[in-house]
C-alpha cells in the first residue's frame, strides 16, 4: 500500500459544505504508518451531528487503521482528531468511549456464555445494594434497560437470550445495544453487513436511520456501493490510505464512487492485441465455492453455523493460449476464493476446473503447479512470500525440486544446489531489476514494489502456459508498474494463457482481450475489449441494479 | 535508549545529535541473538535473586554448578547428558522448524525405551546385530507414535502442541504399567526389566562409564538433521512453512504430509534417546528413570534457544547440560537445591515463547 499518484481528490470530490454547528467528529491530517506500509496518509474526516456517513474503499484502504484511530485502538503518528470541537487524545478505547464513541466490530466481542442484557451491561453495569454496599449487579435494571433501548432504536432483542444461541444479525443488534447503553452519541459500524442477510441488512438501515433522526452520527465504513448509496448522508472514499473523494450522497452516482475507489493513473504498456488465442488452457465451469473464511476481510459473506453463504456461484469462462482474460470487481466479490478455488488452496463446493484439459478435481496444489499453473497472489505478503526468508528463497519455492535447483530424479533427488539456487536467484534480480542489497537480504526489507517483482519473477520463470496474475500491481509504485505490465504482455506474446484479476478499470483496459465482471460471487458481464469502456465496466462492478440504471447498459445479466 | 556511544555527527546537516546512535543501538537490538542471548541473562538473574532471597550467595552456587559440571572427573557423565539433550532438543526443533511444537517427548521417549528393552532383552542375537535392531525399532515406535498428531492435526483440528501434550501421559502410563507387570522382573523391589544381557548393552567408547556410541549415535542424527534442513527439499519446505505457512501451502507444500514426516522424525529422534539411554548403565527400563532427568524440557528449552536451527543445538544444549549436571553439585556444595536449574530452565521457555507472541502480534498488527 504505498502511495500512489491518486490525486484526484479535488477532482472528483466535492467538500461537504461549511456545516453551520461544530461538526461531531473531525480528523484532520491523519497520518499512520507501520513500518514502511503507509496505512493512512494525511486523511481529514468530518462527520456531521444526526447524519449517516460512510466511509468507503477496498480492502486494505486503510479504512479500518482509520476508524481504530478514532477509537483509540490506535494512536495517529501525525494529525489531530477533535471531539464537538475539541481536540482530544485517546489512551485506548475506553477514552473514546468516555467521549461518546461506540465501535461495533466486524468480528464480535461478546461473551457467548451469557445473555444479552448481560452483554449489554458488561463494564458498565446498574449496581443495586447488596450485602457489600452498593456491589451488585441489578439483572432486573440491566434488563429494562435493554427493552427500553430496543423500543426506541428498533432493535428487536430478547434480554435473556444467551448470546452463543443468536444468528449473526441478533448478536450484531447486541453489540449496537451495548454501545447504545454506554450513551454512544457516535456509533462507528465496521462492515457491518458482511455477515447479514439481506432481511437483515434492511432491518439495519432502518436503525441507523432512526438512530441518525435522534441526533447520533453515524459511521458506516463498507465497500459496498449500493449500501452507501442507499443508507449513507456523505461519502469519504480512501484509496491507499488517502482519501480520494468527497460527496454528498445525493450527488454521488456508482461510477464516481468506483472511479474513486479504483481510478489510477494510466499507464504506457498497452496490449497490442495481435494474434489469434489458440487452445483452451484453462476451462472453469459451473463453480462455486465457499466462503475461505479467512479474517483477511477479502472473504466478507460468512453467515453462522457453517454452510456460509457462497462466495462464488456458478462461475464458467475459459481462458486460451495467447489470450489475457481480465476479471473485474470491487474487491471481496469472489474473485480470490475463485483464483483459490483454481489452484486448490480452497475446494470448489461444486463445478469442474479443467487446466490443459485436466480435471483437477480433487488434486493437490502441487500437482495443479506441475500440470502448468503459476499464480501471482494478491496478498503478497501473506500468502505470496515469506518475509523473514531472503530473496534467494522466496524465489526458489516451487523451483526448489527441478534442475537447476533441485534434480527430479537420481541420486540428488530431493537434495538441493544451494550455489545453483544463489545463481539463479541473481540472475533473477538482474533479469526483473529487483532494487535489494543481494540475494539473501529478507524479502520483508525491499519496498513494496520490489517484492513484487520478485514474486512475478518465482512465477513467471516457471513458463508455465496458465498464468492467474491477482492484483498484479497493487502497492506498487508507478515504475514498477509499467515493467509488470510488460511481463505479463510478453508471456501472452510467447503463447501464455493469463487470467488478470483486477480491480484497476485502466489495467484492465490497457491488457486484456476480454474483461469479465464479477459482483457477488457471479460473472455479471463480459466485454470484448474493443466495447470495454471505463463507465461500463464501473457500472457492472457495482452490482446489475446499478448497472441497469446506467445510461449506457450492457445487458448486465448474462 | 539514549545513546552514550554517538559517533561524533559527520556533516552540518545530521539530524540531532543522539539519532544515528539510537539507530545503530536500535539495530543492534534487533539483532536476531540479543533475544535468546538476553532470555539466558535474564534467567541467571532471575535465578541469582531466588538465590540471595533464600540467604545463600550465588556466585558460590553458580561456580559450584559451572565447577560441578565441567571438572574432569565429571566429564564422562556431562558428556553422555549433553547427547541425550541434544537428542531431546531434536525432537522438540525438527518440528519448531515448520512452526509446530512437539511436547510429547515424554512419550515418544518411554517408548522407545520399552521398545529397545524388549528388543534387546529377549531376541538372542549377536550384539552387532541386536543393538542396530533395538535402536531403529525403538525409532520406528517412538516416530509411529510421533506421527499420530500429525493427521489429528490436519484431519481432524487438533493442534499438534495440545495432541502431543495429551497423548504423552498415556504412553507413560501405559509404559510404567508394562513394566510393573507383564514386562516387570520378577521378585524385583523396583518396577524395572531384567538387566539386558552382556551382548545388547551399548557399545562403550574405551572406558568411559557413561558416554558410549549412543552419544555418536545422536551426534549423527544432528547432522543428518543439519544436512536435511540446509540443503534438503524437504527441509527447505519445513523452514518455508515455519515461515509462514500460507505461503508453503500456495506454493505447492504438501503441509499434512510434511507435519506427518517431521512428527515422525521428532518421535523417532526422542525413540533412539530412549533406546539409547536403556542400553546404557544400569542397562534396564526402570519406571520414571528415563522422565525424572528431564532431559525432555531441557531438550525444548534448548531447541526453543537455538530457535530450531541445527547448527545452535549443540551450543544452547551445553548451557542445560551444565545447568542440568551441574544442578547437583550445587546441591551439594551451595546448598542450593536442584530444582533452581528447572526454575531458570523455566524462565528462558517463557522469554522466548513471551517473544515468539509479541512478534505474532507485531506482524498481524502490520499486515491489518
Amino acid at each position: 500500500m504505498t502511495s500512489t499518484s491518486g490525486n484526484d481528490a479535488d477532482a472528483a470530490g466535492l467538500d461537504g459544505p461549511a456545516a453551520s454547528a461544530v461538526p461531531a467528529v473531525e480528523l484532520i491530517g491523519i497520518g499512520k504508518r507501520f513500518g514502511a506500509v503507509v496505512a493512512n496518509a494525511d486523511v481529514d474526516l468530518v462527520l456531521r451531528r444526526g447524519t449517516v456517513h460512510a466511509v468507503m474503499g477496498e480492502n486494505g484502504a486503510g479504512k479500518s487503521t482509520l476508524m481504530s484511530m478514532l477509537f483509540g485502538l490506535l494512536e495517529p503518528d501525525s494529525g489531530e482528531i477533535r471531539i464537538d470541537g475539541r481536540p482530544v487524545r485517546f489512551a485506548g478505547p475506553l477514552d473514546a468511549i468516555a467521549a461518546g464513541l461506540g465501535m461495533v466490530h466486524q468480528h464480535f466481542r461478546l461473551f457467548d456464555t451469557m445473555t444479552v442484557a448481560e452483554n449489554v451491561v458488561y463494564g458498565a453495569e446498574p449496581r443495586r445494594p447488596g450485602f457489600f454496599g452498593r456491589g451488585v449487579v441489578d439483572r432486573a435494571a440491566a434488563a429494562a434497560r435493554v427493552r427500553e433501548l430496543s423500543e426506541r432504536y428498533g432493535l428487536e432483542s430478547d434480554p435473556d437470550a444467551v448470546v452463543g444461541s443468536l444468528s449473526a444479525g441478533a448478536r450484531q443488534r447486541v453489540e449496537i445495544l451495548k454501545a447504545l447503553h454506554r450513551d454512544a452519541r457516535i456509533l462507528i459500524l465496521d462492515e457491518p453487513t458482511a455477515v447479514l442477510t439481506p432481511n437483515e441488512v434492511t432491518s439495519l438501515f432502518a436503525v441507523i436511520r432512526r438512530a441518525a433522526e435522534g441526533g447520533a452520527t453515524v459511521v458506516l465504513v463498507t465497500h459496498k456501493i449500493h449500501e452507501v448509496l442507499s443508507v449513507s448522508d456523505e461519502v469519504t472514499v480512501l484509496r491507499d490510505g488517502r482519501v480520494t473523494g468527497r460527496f454528498a450522497t445525493a450527488e454521488a452516482t456508482a461510477a464516481s464512487l468506483v472511479h474513486a475507489m479504483t481510478g489510477r493513473a494510466i499507464d504506457e504498456v498497452r496490449n497490442p492485441r495481435t494474434g489469434t488465442p489458440g487452445a483452451t488452457v484453462l476451462e472453469v465451469s459451473g463453480l462455486t465455492v465457499g466462503d475461505s473464511g479467512a479474517g483477511s476481510g477479502s472473504g466478507s459473506r460468512t453467515s453462522p453455523g457453517g454452510g456460509g453463504v457462497a462466495a462464488v456461484s456458478d462461475v464458467s469462462f475459459e481462458v486460451r493460449a495467447g489470450e489475457i482474460v481480465g476479471i473485474a470487481g470491487v474487491s471481496g466479490n469472489g474473485q480470490h476464493e475463485l483464483v483459490a478455488a483454481v489452484l486448490g488452496t480452497l475446494p470448489a463446493r461444486s463445478g469442474r476446473v479443467r487446466i490443459l484439459g485436466d480435471d483437477v478435481a480433487g488434486r493437490s496444489v502441487r500437482d495443479r503447479r506441475a500440470l502448468g499453473l503459476a499464480v501471482i497472489p494478491e496478498d503478497r505478503r501473506g500468502e505470496g512470500s515469506a518475509v523473514t526468508m531472503s530473496v534467494a528463497e522466496n524465489v526458489t519455492l516451487g523451483h526448489h525440486r527441478t534442475p537447476p535447483i533441485g534434480s527430479a530424479s537420481g541420486v540428488g533427488r530431493g537434495w538441493m544446489s544451494i550455489r545453483a539456487e544463489r545463481a539463479r536467484a541473481r540472475e533473477l534480480i538482474r533479469d526483473y531489476d529487483v532494487r535489494t542489497s543481494g540475494e539473501l537480504q529478507p524479502i520483508g526489507a525491499l519496498s513494496g514494489g520490489n517484492a513484487q517483482k520478485v514474486v512475478i519473477a518465482r512465477e513467471l520463470s516457471h513458463r508455465a502456459p496458465l498464468v492467474i496474475a491477482e492484483q498484479p500491481t497493487q502497492g506498487v509504485d508507478v515504475g514498477a508498474i509499467e515493467s509488470i505490465h510488460g511481463r505479463l504482455l510478453e508471456h501472452r506474446a510467447d503463447g501464455g494463457a493469463l487470467l488478470l484479476v483486477s480491480h484497476e478499470i485502466s489495467e484492465l483496459l490497457a491488457l486484456a482481450d476480454r474483461i469479465l465482471v464479477m459482483y457477488a460471487g457471479r460473472i455479471v458481464a463480459e466485454f470484448p475489449a474493443d466495447e470495454a469502456t471505463t463507465a461500463r465496466i464501473g457500472a457492472a462492478m457495482a452490482g446489475a441494479a446499478e448497472a441497469a440504471s446506467e445510461p449506457d447498459p450492457e445487458d448486465p445479466e448474462s | 535508549m539514549t545513546s552514550t556511544t554517538t559517533p561524533p555527527a559527520t556533516g552540518p546537516e545530521a539530524p540531532a545529535p543522539g539519532r544515528p546512535g539510537a539507530r545503530l543501538v536500535r539495530a543492534a537490538l534487533r539483532h536476531p541473538a540479543v533475544v535468546p542471548v538476553g532470555a539466558v541473562v535474564l534467567a541467571l538473574l532471575i535465578g541469582a535473586v531466588i538465590i540471595l532471597a533464600a540467604g545463600l550467595d550465588p556466585v558460590t552456587a553458580y561456580a559450584a554448578v559451572i565447577s560441578g559440571a565441567l571438572e574432569p572427573g565429571s566429564l564422562d557423565y556431562t558428556f553422555s547428558v549433553w547427547g541425550f539433550i541434544i537428542g531431546m532438543a531434536l525432537a522438540a526443533a525438527i518440528p519448531l522448524r515448520m512452526g509446530e511444537f512437539n511436547l510429547g517427548g515424554n512419550g515418544q521417549l518411554v517408548l522407545g525405551g520399552l521398545t529397545a528393552a524388549v528388543i534387546a532383552g529377549n531376541l538372542p542375537l549377536p550384539g552387532p546385530i541386536v543393538i542396530p535392531l533395538a535402536v531403529l525399532g525403538a525409532a520406528v515406535v517412538s516416530g509411529a507414535f510421533g506421527a499420530i498428531s500429525a493427521p489429528l492435526a490436519t484431519r481432524f483440528g487438533i493442534p499438534i502442541i495440545i495432541s502431543t501434550l495429551l497423548l504423552s501421559p498415556i504412553a507413560v502410563a501405559v509404559v510404567s504399567y508394562l513394566v510393573r507387570f507383564p514386562l516387570g522382573e520378577a521378585g524385583a523391589a523396583v518396577a524395572q526389566t531384567p538387566r539386558l544381557p552382556q551382548d545388547a548393552r551399548m557399545w562403550a567408547l574405551g572406558d568411559l562409564s557413561y558416554s558410549n556410541v549412543g552419544l555418536l549415535i545422536i551426534l549423527a542424527l544432528l547432522v543428518v538433521f543439519w544436512l536435511v534442513d540446509s540443503r534438503s527439499a524437504v527441509g527447505f519446505e519445513l523452514r518455508v512453512v515455519g515461515a509462514n505457512r500460507r505461503f508453503g501451502a500456495y506454493g505447492g507444500v504438501r503441509v499434512g504430509r510434511l507435519a506427518l514426516g517431521a512428527m515422525a522424525a521428532a518421535g523417532a529422534a526422542a525413540g533412539v534417546v530412549g533406546a539409547v539411554m536403556v542400553m546404557s548403565s544400569p542397562f534396564r527400563l526402570i519406571d520414571g528413570a528415563l522422565i525424572s532427568p528431564g532431559y525432555t524440557f531441557a531438550g525444548l528449552a534448548a531447541a526453543l534457544l537455538a530457535g530450531g536451527r541445527p547448527a545452535l543445538i549443540p551450543v544452547t544444549a551445553i548451557l542445560f547440560t551444565v545447568l542440568q549436571v551441574g544442578g547437583a553439585a550445587m546441591e551439594r556444595s551451595a546448598d542450593v537445591p536442584r530444582q533452581l536449574s528447572d526454575v531458570l530452565q523455566g524462565v528462558v521457555i517463557v522469554v522466548l515463547a513471551l517473544r515468539t507472541v509479541l512478534d505474532q502480534r507485531r506482524t498481524e498488527r502490520s499486515s491489518a
